[in-house]
């Protein structure tokens, strides 16, 4: 098993409290993330996005690798950041990994994230285990990107469970109405 | 041209990228294995972790302290009771979300209640206005005790009490 240095990631964290935004920012340095950006809001996120796209030397980054950030702020929550980097025509990167913080247990909210492409969610009260855990999966386990007329986001199937029913997929790998794009 | 207008429209793509963070964080290019965050890191990062617990407290005592101020505005003003519910929920949020992580749960569950009983939908007589108050009474004396975990007994009565305030005035309207 390899040891992973994190020196050259640059992490962007979006939390509106300061004590928990202090305490991810503090953590990830400690685990080794070369670069930490944080934002108060949503909105400042999406700013500050930009500025990396337009002007990286002002940003202090060329990239952000990954978005670690609440659910609940004001003005702008975690939910409409997210729906940003994944569709919006400005957005930097629309395949970036998006560790989704959320106070919420309702399953119904959890599927609202996922149908906007979320990466992972990180459940408050967390440990610092759940943080590095959460930073492997990204890093161990990246899925493929789907696009269809109504999702683009990571893979929801996550893994390849037996079926014993027949299988209604109407299109496969192979089907022409299939495009599998590498990069 | 007839080839390509007999092709289906494309309805899904996938994409499957080369694994660039994998090679950051590893070095090697086509490193195929897991990998894991130096122990000596997590250690440290769980010391710093549990050094913010040690000044938790005092932070949480400050935000007490804020639900303190809106609950007395809550009784001299009552006409403007809206807008200090709305406080009190607001950080109510932000305290059900940090009180476990740092060792207290009992500040988040009783961060929860009072989150909910400052809803949009909530009644704002002043019987809910006593119920704020036992729940900053409640949270005063986890803190000032340092209550951490479930409190072992007293937590179990402070709990308990907490509840039976909130049947009594809830019971009044």
């Amino acid at each position: 098993m390899a040891q992973y240095d994190l020196d050259r990631f640059s992490v962007l964290v979006v939390e509106d409290n300061l004590f928990i935004r202090s305490l991810i920012g503090n953590s990830l340095k400690t685990l080794g993330v070369g670069r930490l950006f944080t934002c108060e809001d949503g909105g400042d996120a999406i700013n500050f996005l930009k500025l990396v796209k337009e002007d990286p030397m002002k940003a202090g980054t060329m990239s952000i690798d990954i978005i670690v950030s609440d659910w609940q702020m004001s003005p702008v929550d975690g939910m409409m950041l997210l729906r940003w980097v994944r569709r919006h025509k400005d957005s930097t990167d629309r395949f970036i990994p998006f560790i989704m913080i959320t106070a919420f247990s309702e399953s119904e909210r959890v599927a609202e994230a996922r149908e906007l492409g979320v990466t992972e969610f990180l459940s408050k009260p967390f440990s610092i285990e759940a943080v590095w855990k959460k930073i492997i999966s990204v890093i161990d386990r990246p899925r493929q990107f789907v696009h269809t007329s109504t999702y683009f986001g990571p893979d929801r199937r996550r893994q390849q469970i037996p079926f014993d029913g027949p299988d209604r997929r109407v299109l496969t790998e192979k089907s022409p109405e299939v495009e599998i794009i590498h990069g | 041209m007839a080839e390509a207008a007999d092709k289906p429209k494309v309805k899904v793509r996938f994409y499957r990228f080369h694994n660039r963070l994998k090679e950051k964080a590893a070095g090697a290019a086509g490193y195929k294995g897991t990998g894991e965050i130096p122990a000596e890191l997590l250690a440290k990062a769980e010391e710093a972790l549990e050094q913010m617990s040690e000044d938790y407290p005092d932070w949480v005592s400050k935000l007490v302290d804020r639900l303190g101020d809106q609950h007395r505005r809550c009784v001299d003003t009552p006409e403007k009771r809206r807008t200090y519910f709305e406080e009190l929920r607001s950080i109510a949020h932000d305290m059900r979300g940090q009180g476990g992580t740092f060792g207290y749960p009992l500040i988040s569950e009783m961060a929860e209640s009072l989150y909910q009983f400052t809803g949009p939908s909530s009644g704002m007589s002043d019987n809910h206005v006593e119920i704020i108050k036992a729940h900053v009474d409640a949270m005063r004396v986890v803190i000032k005790n340092r209550i951490k975990g479930d409190g072992g007994e007293m937590g179990t009565q402070l709990m308990k009490s907490l509840h039976a305030a909130i049947k009594k005035y809830e019971g009044r309207g």
